[in-house]
């Protein structure tokens, strides 16, 4: 299998006027192949997000690399990283980010209107994922007129139109109640299985991460353990995940 | 303790009060020093039918309290939207309705004063820079000195009351209807469905555009020439079918727009198109009736620099006329001319001096020719030398006139000239009996009223008889001659057309001796007032359509800022999103100007056709139109550009 993403020593610290230093994320290593379904948890001020937002090209780090495909990304230029985030990366929000004055499917379109798609073919790309999830019927409302769970959805069919090499999720189920959130977890596992799209989430809920094939736990800006589901059930993992928690520490009572 | 909150929360929404305290003060200093210019003494005595004036200063003083009160009520709900949620939530709180509501109501007259209090000095310093302006413009005579005057103050703080007084009565009513559910989700208003009625939307686009082409063509039929009065009675239906227009289309048009966009799936996803399209539908939608009635400011200020424009091209024509030469003066004899020139000397240095002849015609060639013996009264015709008509042309820096052997020229006044070119008059003969034929027929600015006619021809020297008629001084001083000289002139001609009357020596024009100077500040009064006040109007006007475009642009953008955070994610990076920015900012700042420039400029050309008569040249309102418009949108362009930077600022805290 081919390497996706490759994080080298990654470190980010914060400096505040009095000339404290926040150590958000301090030396992390990992990497994530092809197809691969990974989440990132960690209690609150882990350094999970910031790492995200490293990765996301959102935020520079203070030394390391990161490298998607062959590109190491800390080195690209303020233009070149507007380039790479639209062909290469595609994302997914807690607060689902569509805009209010578009379709579900012109939001979905946005996407690929934004990388020159051609005119006649943006329809047919846009219907032809709704349907592989699900959501063909609402393409014509408005994003006020649907459901949470089913924003969530739209918004994940416009990270995945463009085909990009690796979706970032920062706590897309965060926003929804169980049920929305467990039918986007399960179109999530679709697109990473079926249409084969490599995802890296970041959560603090064990029942989300519980459908990913691989957990990193953070803890204070550093790795502390990665568990792999392997062959077993979802609710095998589930507990598992529990358990690393409770080693861990910290707000294992916010987890669900 | 609920003030206390009150005032701490409005300290920390200080930006948004921010806006709303230079609206409003802006607002008052404009009002202010209107009134300041229109009650000034020094205005009043420009002339006896400033009386009028006084009077028509109170209509235009309703009109702009009336668009005052449509600004500062705009602004107030922008606040009030803005906070609905404190509102709210102090209701959730248990917290009357009743104590809100004087709450408010403190809270808004505290503001209200306190612009009025900044808008006093500010108004003044406007009125100041304003009267300087306007003096350049119209090159008035004197400087009007502006003073602090009672009335003006007084008048003012009467409008402010009255505005507020309406504002307040809305404002509280809009918050007595609202229920806490209402207030809370009050930023949510604008997320309702928006059905389809795209068939009931054209059929109003449509009746709307018959309507509105339907008053252009009656207000053209209004002036079809001069000697038809205008019925005033259709002008006002005009006014009101194109005011029913403009909101009708505009209202429509958006969606009209966007169906059109939504249609052409080539049109659709090229470029940004999609997002622009949808943000400006949205946006025209939840505001269509306040850009219907800042489309129908922008028309009235169209038009009222148009009119502006109008009167001050028939006033500087009038003057071309009347007034040619710095000093004109039909000598009696000879003799007379050492004590005008001495007089002259004794005020300017002249720069160029000539005496010519005016000679009679034997034959009245051009009488005997006008059907219906329009100008019997006339004693004789009159002739000019052609070297002497050069020599005048000269004068004017202008181009010498030619004539073959046998043509001549016919110069008259612009009725005159209708006269003649109706009677199809061709020929001269001269007394030897020879036909010269017309070469020309022109209008040319000329001393015709020194010589009391309404037009004379010009032949080649040879032909012209030797029975003279006048003796003409013409004088080009290097200063600019006043009317006190003017008026020295004409005592030394005849002392009984002056007189004493406070402290000042006046004297009656007389017909054989013109100045400039006096010319000028004759007709000026009446046609610097009517121009000023239109320009003036223009002005608040374009303020106040800047003002609330920029307003509402800036709230959007700080309510509005995650659509970027969003299209940045997406892979735009800043220069994309600012290009896109500046995309629509242009198109709202476009979409209302469109409608005003079609109506203002038919207006205006079915205006020229009455007043080409007293304008140089019948296509001289093409000149105003484009020169009016490019005055409003520079000062247009002056807020899309401050609203631009504003925009970005709030995208990028």
């Amino acid at each position: 299998m081919t390497q996706i993403l490759k994080l080298n020593n990654v470190k980010k610290y914060y400096g505040d006027s009095k000339g404290l230093i926040t150590k958000a994320v301090n030396g992390i290593s990992f990497e994530i192949e092809d197809q691969e379904f990974v989440a990132i948890m960690g209690s609150s001020g882990s350094g999970k997000t910031t790492l995200l937002n490293c990765i996301a090209t959102i935020d520079k780090v203070t030394s390391g690399s990161i490298t998607i495909g062959d590109k190491d990304i800390t080195s690209l230029k303020e233009n070149e990283i507007a380039d790479f985030r639209r062909k290469e990366l595609g994302f997914i929000f807690q607060d689902f980010n569509l805009l209010d004055t578009l379709t579900n499917e012109e939001n979905i379109a946005l996407s690929l209107i934004i990388n020159k798609e051609k005119t006649d073919q943006i329809d047919v790309l846009v219907s032809d994922l709704a349907k592989k999830l699900g959501i063909e019927t609402i393409l014509k409302k408005f994003p006020y007129e649907i459901s949470g769970g089913q924003k969530q959805r739209v918004a994940s069919a416009r990270a995945l139109i463009n085909n990009p090499k690796i979706i970032l999720a920062d706590e897309p189920t965060g926003a929804l109640d169980s049920k929305s959130a467990r039918m986007l977890l399960e179109t999530m596992a679709t697109m990473n299985k079926e249409l084969q799209s490599t995802i890296l989430m970041v959560t603090h809920d064990s029942f989300s991460a519980s459908f990913c094939k691989r957990v990193l736990f953070l803890k204070d800006g550093k790795i502390f353990t990665e568990i792999y589901r392997g062959e077993k059930s979802r609710k095998e993992f589930f507990n598992e995940i529990l358990d690393v928690l409770t080693l861990l520490g910290g707000d294992v009572d916010l987890v669900k | 303790m609920l003030n206390k909150l009150a005032i701490k929360n409005a300290y920390r929404s200080i930006k948004d009060y921010a806006i709303y305290l230079i609206t409003v003060t802006l607002s008052f200093s404009f009002l202010f020093a209107f009134n300041l210019i229109g009650y000034s003494e020094d205005v009043l005595n420009l002339s006896s039918t400033m009386v009028n004036f006084k009077y028509s200063m109170y209509v235009v003083n309703s009109i702009i309290i009336f668009v005052i009160c449509f600004l500062i009520n705009y602004t107030t709900k922008f606040i009030f939207k803005k906070r609905s949620k404190e509102l709210g939530t102090y209701m959730m709180l248990g917290i009357k309705k009743k104590k809100i509501t004087s709450l408010i109501t403190k809270e808004n007259l505290l503001l209200g004063f306190t612009s009025l209090f900044l808008a006093i000095p500010l108004g003044y310093l406007f009125s100041i820079v304003m009267s300087y302006i306007m003096m350049n413009i119209f090159e008035l005579p004197k400087l009007i000195k502006i003073s602090f005057t009672t009335d003006a103050f007084i008048i003012t703080f009467l409008y402010f009351f009255i505005i507020y007084i309406i504002v307040l009565f809305l404002l509280c009513r809009r918050f007595k209807k609202m229920k806490i559910h209402d207030l809370l989700y009050y930023e949510r208003k604008n997320e309702k469905k928006n059905k389809d009625k795209s068939i009931l939307s054209t059929i109003v686009f449509l009746i709307s555009l018959a309507l509105g082409i339907f008053a252009l063509i009656l207000f053209d039929k209004q002036f079809i020439s001069i000697g038809k009065e205008p019925s005033m009675s259709q002008i006002f239906l005009c006014i009101l079918a194109l005011i029913i227009s403009i909101y009708g289309i505009m209202i429509t048009i958006s969606g009209f727009a966007l169906n059109f966009v939504l249609k052409h799936k080539k049109l659709k996803y090229k470029k940004e198109n999609l997002f622009l399209v949808r943000m400006f539908s949205s946006k025209v939608r939840s505001m269509s009736f306040t850009l219907g009635t800042l489309s129908v400011l922008i028309t009235l200020s169209l038009i009222a620099l148009n009119i502006s424009s109008l009167f001050k091209g028939m006033f500087e024509y009038q003057i071309s006329q009347n007034a040619p030469y710095d000093i004109s003066i039909n000598l009696e004899n000879m003799d007379e001319l050492p004590k005008y020139i001495n007089k002259i000397e004794e005020f300017y240095s002249i720069k160029e001096k000539f005496i010519h002849h005016t000679y009679y015609d034997s034959y009245n060639n051009i009488r005997n020719g006008i059907l219906n013996d329009y100008y019997s009264w006339h004693q004789k015709d009159l002739v000019i030398k052609l070297s002497d008509y050069n020599k005048l042309m000269d004068l004017k820096n202008e181009s010498r006139l030619n004539l073959q052997e046998d043509e001549f020229l016919i110069n008259c006044s612009k009725e005159a000239c209708e006269k003649i070119e109706e009677s199809n008059i061709k020929e001269f003969k001269t007394k030897t009996g020879k036909s010269l034929k017309v070469k020309d027929i022109t209008n040319e600015g000329f001393d015709r009223n020194i010589v009391g006619f309404s037009y004379f021809s010009v032949l080649p020297d040879q032909y012209v008889e030797e029975l003279m008629a006048n003796t003409i001084l013409t004088v080009n001083t290097k200063e600019k001659t006043s009317e006190l000289f003017a008026d020295q002139l004409i005592s030394i001609n005849s002392k009984d057309n002056c007189h004493q009357e406070n402290n000042m020596y006046i004297c009656y024009s007389m017909s054989n001796i013109v100045v400039k100077g006096k010319e000028e500040v004759t007709n000026k009064s009446f046609m610097t007032i009517t121009s000023f006040i239109c320009f003036y109007i223009a002005l608040i006007f374009t303020a106040v359509v800047g003002t609330i475009l920029a307003i509402q642009s800036l709230s959007e953008s700080c309510e509005y800022k995650y659509r970027y955070t969003v299209l940045k994610r997406l892979g735009y990076n800043n220069t994309d999103c600012y290009k896109l920015i500046r995309k629509q900012l242009l198109y709202f700042f476009i979409f209302p100007v469109m409608i005003p420039i079609i109506v203002s400029f038919s207006s205006l050309k079915s205006m020229n056709n009455l007043f080409q008569i007293a304008l140089t040249t019948s296509n001289e309102y093409l000149s105003y139109f484009m020169i009016n418009l490019f005055f409003f949108l520079s000062i247009y362009i002056l807020y899309l550009i401050a609203t631009y930077f504003g925009y970005k600022k709030n995208i990028e805290e």
